[in-house]
């Protein structure tokens, strides 16, 4: 191993949010927990 | 009898004699050993043979059956490749710890009885712990310690559970049990600390990343996977297996996520990854058995590529935490491309060896409902589901994304030397040729092998399952959902007996040492007042006696004093008159006489 010291450690490494994906996020999300709620619970209708 | 070696000893021998050679020689010598003992094994018919009589037990220290045969080649294959990894290490501690390791585990999986097999098991902790020791890091021998006082304690507990065994039953075969008595509930537990099982795993998230870069590979493909093939072999179609292997699957995800080292992220994958063999062996059907002992073949493998790949990665940068990571792919392309090799394997991708065997393990389970019930085994292919998901995005995606691609950490570092090279290309090579053709796989299992997993289905429903992962992990990571990489230290299991052993030392410190200090008090106390009443018992008995009389004679006051002090004097400088002393022994006989 060859430790590169003069490279700064960071404490954190963040992943900022591409502006526009929050809400395609929540689109995705939303559509993906009805598809999933009509798989589970097809068998009622 | 057999004119071959017991494959153990080739290994250990031969591991001791590496020292012995230098430069160029003793890399040949090394690689030279793991075919050495391919052949020898190879050449072994099946069956018992060496057997020995030890006081009143006949061992069988070699059985060659399908089951151990298919443990022995693949240990011979990854030791190849591991000691190819390490050649440019030259540390003789490594290496002779890696091939007595290695030859242990051998001998595990190819014991013939559960004496054989509990020597050898214990000769896997320390040719492990020598390992982790070999990395001469404070955190790695403290890990050393903490690893070595858990595998001590499972073998203990795997030890008094043979021996009980062997005087219920009078057996020692390496056989199918039950669990019926404590005697199997302790082969069972003793197993279990070394398979990770939830809660008794925090030993290998604890101790993997901190072995030596080669010595990891090594404990990736040894110890849980001797104790899969132990589970395998005395505990098939054991129930419990079936939720210790889901819990095993599902929860080390949640910490893969948020854990910062890489090689870490790998243990808590190994973990998960085990989950699927165990809960394999326990539905314990024929396609589920395979389906688990073909996981162990390729997780072997794979997780060794995994392990090499990051091993390379922290070689030339020195770091392994995702937070100093990232861009290596521009300096390290053909790491990077067997890292992703190693993570497409994992995650199960069609044509990469993870698909052809943890889909019999997914099948099983879909097929088991009769074994389980119907709603138990919704729950369990659920999570079966959810952690092939789970590790597509932790081991599949996380690993390559941070160390080679995501942020720029601007390291412009060599690429690996070449035997590293070409140990992770040997890897690759077979991952990819098991998935595309898993037919010599197949071949090898313990039972005869009828499924086909290149069916429209399996590949559409895996196929699918990756997409979404895959998109799950883009979106959270453009919208700023996903967690940050932090150095942090994340509370595990070990938080439980950390904490408990503290508490319990605290309970010992306030009820034990105060009670010992009473008692210290009491005995002390007791005894100088004895010592004390002692010193001039017969004097006081004397003047109890003499005093009475006195009384009724009518000394008084002065005069009475003064006869006291007398009487007393001249007891203690033991010039007691002789009426005295008649009258005391008179009195005291008569006592003696009215008590009796």
């Amino acid at each position: 191993m060859k430790p590169h010291k003069d490279k700064k450690e960071l404490m954190e490494l963040k992943h900022d949010a591409v502006p526009g994906y929050r809400g395609v996020f929540s689109v995705v999300f939303t559509l993906s927990l009805l598809y999933m709620a009509f798989i589970l619970f097809q068998p009622c209708f | 009898m057999t004119n071959s070696v017991l494959p153990a000893l080739i290994f250990m021998i031969g591991g001791f004699l590496i020292p012995f050679f230098k430069g160029r020689a003793k890399s040949v010598y090394m690689m030279f050993i793991p075919l050495v003992g391919f052949v020898n094994l190879i050449n072994i018919p099946l069956g018992d043979h060496f057997l020995m009589n030890f006081s009143d037990f006949k061992l069988v220290l070699l059985h060659i059956d399908r089951l151990g045969l298919l443990f022995g080649y693949i240990y011979h294959i990854i030791a190849l490749i591991t000691v190819i990894y390490i050649l440019n290490f030259k540390n003789d501690v490594e290496y002779v710890a890696g091939f007595f390791y290695a030859g242990a585990a051998l001998g595990a999986v190819l014991a013939g009885d559960l004496f054989s097999f509990f020597i050898f098991w214990e000769m896997l902790t320390i040719g492990s712990v020598m390992l982790i020791w070999a990395r001469k890091t404070k955190s790695s021998q403290a890990a050393g310690l903490r690893y070595l006082l858990v595998h001590a304690f499972g073998g203990l507990v795997l030890l008094a559970g043979i021996v009980l065994h062997y005087t219920e039953t009078g057996s020692l075969e390496m056989l199918k049990l039950t669990l019926s008595g404590p005697g199997s509930y302790l082969i069972f537990l003793g197993i279990g600390i070394n398979c990770a099982w939830p809660v008794l795993h925090p030993w290998l998230t604890d101790a993997y990343p901190e072995a030596t870069i080669g010595g990891t590979v090594f404990l990736s493909a040894f110890t849980t996977k001797t104790a899969v093939y132990a589970l395998a072999r005395l505990f098939p179609g054991t129930e419990a297996l079936i939720w210790i292997g889901v819990a095993m699957a599902a929860f080390p995800i949640f910490y893969a996520v948020i854990e910062n080292d890489l090689r870490r992220v790998l243990a808590y994958s190994l973990i998960n990854q085990v989950g699927f063999m165990v809960v394999g062996i326990g539905i314990g059907t024929e396609l589920a058995i395979n389906g688990a002992c073909a996981h162990a073949f390729n997780d072997i493998l794979f997780k060794g590529l995994l392990f090499m790949s990051m091993g390379a990665v922290m070689y030339r940068t020195g770091k392994i935490n995702a937070t100093d990571l990232g861009g290596l792919y521009k300096s390290m392309p053909w790491t990077a491309l067997f890292c992703c090799v190693g993570a497409a394997s994992i995650s199960a991708f069609p044509l990469f060896s993870g698909f052809v065997s943890k889909s019999m393990v997914m099948e099983a389970a879909a097929s088991g409902s009769h074994l389980m019930g119907q709603k138990s085994y919704v729950v369990v292919w659920l999570v079966l589901l959810f952690a092939s998901a789970g590790v597509f995005h932790h081991a599949g995606i996380k690993i390559p994304f941070f160390a080679f691609f995501g942020h720029d950490a601007g390291h412009r570092v060599k690429e690996a030397p070449l035997n590293m090279l070409i140990a992770m290309g040997i890897a690759a090579f077979l991952c990819i040729f098991i998935g595309t053709y898993p037919k010599p796989l197949y071949d090898l299992l313990p039972f005869p092998v009828d499924y086909h997993p290149y069916t429209i289905s399996h590949v559409l429903s895996q196929t699918e399952l990756l997409f979404f992962s895959a998109l799950a992990f883009t979106l959270l990571l453009l919208s700023g959902i996903y967690p940050a990489e932090m150095r942090a230290l994340n509370v595990d299991a070990d938080w439980i007996y950390r904490k408990s052993g503290k508490a319990l030392y605290h309970a010992f410190d306030g009820i034990l040492n105060p009670l010992n200090a009473w008692c210290d008090r009491v005995v002390r106390g007791t005894a100088s007042r004895t010592a004390y009443f002692f010193k001039d018992a017969g004097a006081k008995i004397s003047l109890f006696v003499a005093v009475n009389i006195w009384l009724l004679a009518g000394y008084r006051d002065q005069r009475l004093e003064i006869k006291k002090k007398k009487l007393y004097n001249d007891i203690l400088h033991g010039t007691l008159p002789a009426g005295i002393g008649a009258a005391v022994t008179i009195t005291f006989i008569f006592l003696v006489y009215v008590l009796i």
